[in-house]
């Protein structure tokens, strides 16, 4: 029923009025950035070196953490990783056996970490022991680019095997990452997909975007990888 | 996504303001700026509202977002406003986070909030 229309019902001699009020109620991800700010306060301030590894399910996050943690820890440096999953402790338990410095962040139900979980997580990691540290988020193209993390930096990692069509599904993600990893370049040819169209498509939306073709497996790319993080 | 706990927090944000500032009449619309950066659906947004509403003063009221375009500041050249957008081949249209005018590497100034900025209200007066 419109305001029009009951003005006139009979049996009233109501008056309706609409009008517009200005309000201003907070912006609902300012306590977000607040967070993620307080955790890259807190990191910089213990001189850790973070980095928030978004990218799909079954990319190869995990193990680009593992061999770039590998060629780090070979120039004396101290890494640690923090394993976000839904639910298992899987990626935990394979930065654990390697040796690093890890500690576990199940979501429960979220499809991202956000910078309160961090946050949390953050206060209970041994900070002193680590000069860098990888946040690997839950494997999700969609809802950690909504969600910083207070990290230094942001490296998202796709894998052939996924299409050559990943950058165009999921647009937003990478027109706001800096750094993008296509991983698994090995398989290209036997999944029939051309690396380049991802780059091409990376290019456009993100000129200063820097990319890097990689190899997890056979550790292919993970020096230009890791330099094109500043590391 | 996120938008059941989005609109939630969108909820809690008007309940308080509207406890220290009641309006007198129904509140049929509530205005919302929603950043284009957000990776958000405007349907699943509105249904949420109906389904957290319900029973409240504010069941009835329309979501209205009004969408922000992407705005930048550049660090080399000085410029602030809009971008320009990956256009042919791409399903929608989406913002190139660089500078429009010297290409260089700019800083995302507005596109990424989600704040109530008005209300309309139906007020019947005797």
């Amino acid at each position: 029923m419109g305001t029009r229309f009951r003005a006139l019902l009979p049996g009233g001699y109501h008056r309706a009025r609409m009008h517009d009020i200005r309000v201003g109620t907070e912006d609902v991800f300012k306590r977000q950035l607040e967070l993620a700010a307080r955790n890259y306060e807190l990191l910089q301030r213990r001189n850790v070196r973070a980095f928030n590894v978004m990218g799909a399910i079954g990319s190869g996050k995990t193990l680009l953490i593992l061999r770039m943690a590998e060629r780090l820890r070979e120039r004396g440096l101290r890494v640690g990783a923090i394993a976000g999953d839904v639910a298992g402790d899987d990626d935990y338990q394979r930065f654990a056996s390697a040796g690093l410095v890890a500690a576990n962040l199940n979501t429960g139900d979220a499809c991202h970490l956000d910078a309160h979980r961090v946050g949390h997580t953050l206060e209970e990691f041994p900070l002193g022991e680590v000069d860098v540290l990888f946040i690997e988020n839950v494997g999700n193209l969609v809802c950690p680019a909504d969600f910083p993390l207070g990290t230094e930096g942001d490296l998202v990692v796709i894998s052939v095997t996924e299409g050559d069509d990943m950058v165009r599904k999921h647009p937003k993600i990478f027109a706001q990452t800096d750094v993008l990893a296509v991983n698994k370049v090995d398989l290209a040819a036997f999944v029939g997909v051309d690396p380049m169209v991802l780059v091409d498509d990376y290019r456009t939306l993100n000129p200063h975007g820097k990319v890097v073709l990689t190899d997890a497996r056979s550790g292919r790319g993970v020096e230009e990888l890791l330099a094109a993080l500043g590391l | 996504m996120h938008e059941y706990s989005l609109a939630h927090a969108l909820l809690d944000g008007l309940t308080d303001h509207l406890r220290e500032h009641p309006v007198a009449g129904r509140i049929t619309a509530v205005h919302v700026r929603k950043g284009e950066l957000l990776i958000l659906s405007e349907e699943a947004l509105a249904e949420a509202w109906r389904i957290l509403t319900a029973g409240t003063p504010l069941a009835g009221s329309a979501l209205r977002l009004e969408k922000v375009p992407v705005k930048v500041r550049c660090g080399s050249c000085g410029y602030e406003g809009p971008v320009k957008y990956a256009g042919e081949g791409w399903h929608f249209a989406v913002p190139i986070l660089a500078c429009p005018r010297c290409e260089g590497r700019a800083e995302v100034i507005e596109g990424r909030e989600l704040a109530i900025i008005g209300l309309s209200v139906d007020e019947v007066t005797g």
